[in-house]
């Protein structure tokens, strides 16, 4: 409908942003699988050992292997069961302290010196204390996955919170607001857009977490296999799980897009 | 005439770890309902001050603050306030923008909301109840927090430099909007500006103050209660008078 009355100009300024588009995506595109031809060929010829490399056939039969004995979704589940909880707790706990310390300056005060050690601590570091307290099962890499996303979404949303517009504060005041009004009219939609950028983080963090806690303890996960497939020189299975796990961290980051598109939509 | 806002004898000193400063000393003035009156003073001398005062955001050290006589203990919903900026909130649509204030009172009453949409109506925002912020002019947008502030129909509505974010074609206009809203809805007006200009084209009376700490140096009369809007005050031959004799006396304050 709008296209109908676009000047000349207008067209091929749009159609010039178009071109790009497809310049971009087919220049994405072109790169995978120029890289897998290359990593076949070269695998195939035997320039490459596929034994240490692997090579995409060999990756894409382990695949249709896991898929058919059942063990892919198997493992992809659990890992992904892992890392969504501690996702979950982690921005909601870390959001949760961030309240809790922009609504108490003492509080904050109190408890800086503390974050800010456990910020710059390798939560990697405290795996035996979590596996002594949480036991060696799933508990214990959640915990870690938790570990992970808590300290840094707490530090994230505080400072959103605390960067509030002071005039904006004022003006509810002037309107007789309390604090918790102010909170919830003003300092916590102001940083929707903090939370999605935490959120995108904690993709990645949750990640972390879960595999690294599966490298230190677990049964079954994508982490686990490929630990496995580590030990005993299947490098098939490694690459396989490798590509599983690039896949899923992609697809929920683009889910994490999606939910800040919705949560900014007065932007458009 | 009946006294809306009094400032009796006022004074305020800030604390810091290193300093005291005393930004008001004994300040006394008056402004009667319906008035629009103006401080004027030389940057830094609190005129910020004056309006946290009066909004109750602000407790003086010293003197009353009077509000219909009675004494202004905390914030309260007879005095409206409106910003240098229009903080108009972004994720908000204009309508919820303008009822926020009776949102957060809980007095989102019919009756309330039929005065928000008379004003939204009158003035011109109606077509934009779902618009979003970002979609309007800078004009438009503090015309929307104006309609925000007089949704709780106050007693009486501080300004604290409310055209200063804007450009000076968009500010004249502004100006004049603001103006005639402000006399058409009757409402008692206290603007604080560091702009004599404007100072003069829209107001009754002028407070001059003094350099820190600010006491009141004269009550300013303008005589241009006959001419309508700011506008064509701007253009009546006793603005250029008036303009120099406030100059001449905020420049000597300054020294």
């Amino acid at each position: 409908m709008k296209n109908e009355f676009l000047s000349p100009q207008h067209k091929k300024y749009i159609s010039k942003l178009k071109r790009h588009k497809i310049l971009v995506f087919s220049a994405q595109t072109g790169v995978l699988v120029g890289f897998l031809l290359l990593w076949q060929l070269l695998a195939t010829v035997g320039v490459i050992d596929s034994f240490l490399m692997s090579s995409p056939s060999r990756i894409w039969h382990t695949l249709a292997d896991l898929y058919a004995n059942g063990q892919l979704f198997y493992h992809v589940w659990i890992s992904l069961y892992e890392t969504l909880l501690g996702f979950a707790i982690g921005t909601l706990g870390g959001t949760a302290i961030a309240v809790a310390l922009w609504w108490s300056k003492t509080l904050r005060d109190v408890l800086q010196p503390y974050i800010v050690v456990l910020n710059s601590l390798p939560k990697i570091a405290l795996g035996p204390i979590i596996i002594v307290w949480a036991g060696t099962g799933q508990k214990a890499i959640i915990a870690m996955a938790v570990l992970i996303s808590i300290i840094v979404t707490t530090i994230t949303m505080l400072g959103g919170f605390l960067e509030t517009n002071a005039e904006k504060i004022l003006l509810l005041q002037s309107m007789d607001a309390n604090k918790m009004q102010i909170f919830c009219k003003l300092v916590f939609p102001s940083n929707l857009s903090t939370l999605a950028s935490c959120l995108k983080i904690n993709v990645g963090m949750s990640w972390i977490g879960s595999i690294m806690g599966e490298y230190l303890v677990s049964k079954a996960g994508l982490g686990y296999l490929i630990v496995y497939g580590g030990q005993v020189f299947e490098m098939d299975l490694v690459m396989t799980c490798t590509i599983v796990l690039c896949l899923l961290a992609g697809g929920m980051y683009f889910g994490v897009a999606m939910l800040e598109k919705f949560f900014v939509r007065w932007k458009s | 005439m009946k006294q809306v806002l009094t400032f009796d004898n006022v004074s305020m000193t800030y604390y810091t770890k290193t300093q005291e400063t005393q930004a008001l000393s004994g300040l006394s003035f008056g402004i009667n309902q319906g008035e629009f009156v103006s401080v004027l003073g030389p940057s830094g001398c609190g005129k910020t001050t004056l309006l946290s005062l009066a909004s109750g955001t602000l407790k003086p050290t010293d003197g009353r603050i009077l509000l219909d006589g009675r004494q202004i203990e905390k914030t309260n919903t007879d005095v409206g306030y409106m910003l240098q900026r229009d903080h108009l909130f972004e994720w908000r649509t204009i309508y919820k923008n303008i009822t926020l204030g009776l949102e957060i009172q809980k007095k989102l009453t019919r009756e309330n909301i039929e005065h928000c949409e008379r004003l939204m109506k009158e003035y011109g925002l109606a077509e934009f109840k779902n618009h979003y912020p970002m979609q309007l002019s800078g004009g438009m947008r503090q015309r929307v927090a104006l309609i925000r502030t007089l949704a709780l129909k106050p007693k009486v509505l501080l300004l604290d430099e409310p055209f200063s974010a804007l450009d000076f074609q968009t500010r004249l206009h502004v100006c004049n909007d603001v103006y005639s809203i402000i006399k058409k809805e009757g409402i008692t007006a206290l603007l604080v500006t560091h702009d004599i200009s404007e100072a003069i084209s829209m107001s009754d009376r002028i407070a001059i103050l003094t350099a820190r700490p600010a006491k009141l140096h004269r009550m300013h009369q303008v005589n241009l209660g006959h001419v309508p809007t700011p506008l064509e005050r701007r253009e009546d031959p006793s603005f250029a008078r008036q303009f120099e004799t406030l100059w001449k006396e905020i420049s000597q304050n300054e020294k």
